[in-house]
């Protein structure tokens, strides 16, 4: 962790004098090298939401897998995409999975989409110890369908690790690899043609594609996508009738027209 | 004062008089395990019948939509709460009813200065193959039934109630497409609330015409486990426009 900047006479400054640092500064030599999971992304497009990652899993320079699968159907009309630590992410999918369906079986209606938005901010800020701490930090993208509206609309949310939620106007991305895919889907937002909002399926999926061969370039932890090796990425489609999986086949015959 | 044990054996047999009084204008409810799931039936004046429970359980009772609900609500606690503590392959319709919905029902009935449960339920498991869905048929006092596929009935009359799942399965071989079978289901639930004989059941024509007229100023709730949805959650409500009927 980087050294905390002091102003002389505020209360860092003082535990400093005392040795008494506020945060630790190094992680024990005892402790395991946590798996990391990223990268993964959500834009827009003429049917709906596309939710996407990659299937790598890292630790430290190791490469825990390359099969892992971080876009989770939370129910029939909720996606999560996680980016971070898969031990705190997916047991906070179970949570989401069993209290969204909870809920629906009990009342006999939906959760509503701000409810869902706000269960899962509210996980996260459960689990902010952990993330101080330096282990257990979770960064996930949401999307949902908002049934206030007629036909309901799929939304994406973005967090930050406290639990803050933003909406996301066209696309969101989180991870190590975010950077690149943020930069590109920018681009394409601003000068591409078509625009990710104006794509059609296969224009999406193929787009999707390419952006995680991108980011796998820039990125040893984004694992990328590659036809030779039977790696592809975890598609999921979020339409106002709800989430479809794009199989490994169809990213094949998709990549390949 | 000393309470005479026959007094409470007079007062359970009470019991047993009132709740089968307080039931008989209920309407009847079926299951039936099909190829590609179960289909459940219901016909209600107003009030829900039939209901999903967990992923592959659902629920279809008639009664007193109090008890109905404080039982569904139980199940679905009680389905959850397994899931979520171990995986959502162990939550067993057996373990729910042996262990869960039955003892409680039956301790219930026999408390005689509280109130006994108006209800008569279906509960019903999606196996992998029709052979292995679980249908159980639990009564008001707690007893129970179980079977593996097959058509299964609760009804307010135990005699009407055998009379038309005996017919029902003779009349459903051969027939597997769900309206096919949900017209059939149809058929008997008219033939039981019109008090018909399953002995000498009217034709076809009249069967057909005398659910589609009794059921104009009520609800037909159909549920649907399906066995072949790649998603957990099996369960889907069906119309009876999606059935062509």
């Amino acid at each position: 962790m980087s050294q905390t900047p002091l102003i002389a006479g505020d209360f860092l400054s003082l535990l400093n004098e005392h040795k008494l640092p506020p945060f630790r500064s190094e992680i024990s030599a005892s402790a395991p090298i946590e798996t990391q999971a990223t990268t993964v992304f959500a834009f827009h497009f003429s049917e709906g939401i596309l939710m996407a990652g990659d299937r790598r899993a890292t630790a430290g320079n190791v490469i825990v897998t390359d099969r892992v699968d971080k876009v989770i159907e939370i129910d029939a009309t909720s996606l999560l995409a996680i980016a971070g630590v898969p031990a705190t992410a997916f047991e906070m999918a179970r949570v989401l999975q069993t209290s969204f369906e909870y809920y629906r079986r009990s009342q006999l209606q939906p959760l509503s989409l701000s409810a869902k938005v706000r269960a899962l901010a509210r996980l996260l800020r459960d689990n902010l110890p952990m993330t101080m701490q330096g282990v257990g930090i979770v960064v996930p993208l949401f999307a949902g369908l908002d049934h206030s509206v007629a036909p309901p609309k799929p939304q994406v949310y973005f967090y930050d690790p406290l639990g803050a939620q933003f909406q996301a106007v066209g696309y969101a991305a989180s991870g190590s690899g975010s950077g690149t895919i943020r930069s590109i889907l920018s681009f394409q937002e601003q000068h591409g043609k078509p625009r990710p909002s104006q794509m059609n399926l296969r224009d999406a999926i193929q787009f999707a594609l390419r952006l995680l061969m991108t980011a796998s370039e820039f990125d040893s932890a984004t694992g990328g996508v590659n036809p030779a090796t039977e790696t592809f990425a975890t598609i999921k489609v979020l339409r106002s009738t709800g989430v479809e999986t794009i199989t490994e086949q169809q990213q094949r015959e998709f990549l390949k027209s | 004062m000393t309470e005479e044990p026959y007094r409470w054996l007079e007062a359970v047999g009470n019991r047993r008089e009132y709740v089968r009084e307080q039931l008989k204008g209920g309407s009847p409810v079926f299951a039936a395990s099909l190829p590609d799931g179960i289909l459940l039936l219901g016909v209600g004046g107003g009030q829900s019948k039939v209901f999903e429970l967990f992923d592959r359980h659902a629920l279809a009772g008639l009664g007193h939509p109090a008890d109905i609900e404080k039982i569904r609500q139980a199940a679905i606690d009680a389905a959850h709460v397994e899931a979520f503590t171990r995986a959502p392959e162990d939550v067993s319709l057996r373990r729910l009813v042996s262990f869960g919905l039955s003892p409680q029902l039956k301790t219930n009935f026999e408390q005689i200065f509280s109130a006994p449960f108006l209800v008569e339920l279906l509960l019903v498991e999606i196996g992998s193959a029709p052979d292995h869905d679980l249908l159980f048929r639990l009564h008001f006092d707690g007893s129970f039934q179980s079977q593996f596929g097959g058509i299964a009935i609760a009804a307010s009359q135990p005699d009407a109630e055998s009379a038309a799942k005996k017919w029902l399965s003779e009349t459903a071989k051969g027939k597997g497409s769900r309206n096919e079978i949900a017209d059939l289901l149809l058929q008997a639930w008219w033939c039981l609330i019109a008090n018909k004989s399953f002995e000498s059941v009217p034709s076809e024509e009249e069967r057909r015409k005398g659910w589609r007229e009794s059921v104009q100023e009520k609800t037909v709730e159909l549920g649907w486990l399906s066995r072949k949805t790649p998603r957990p959650a099996r369960y889907e409500p069906l119309t009876l426009a999606q059935l062509n009927l």
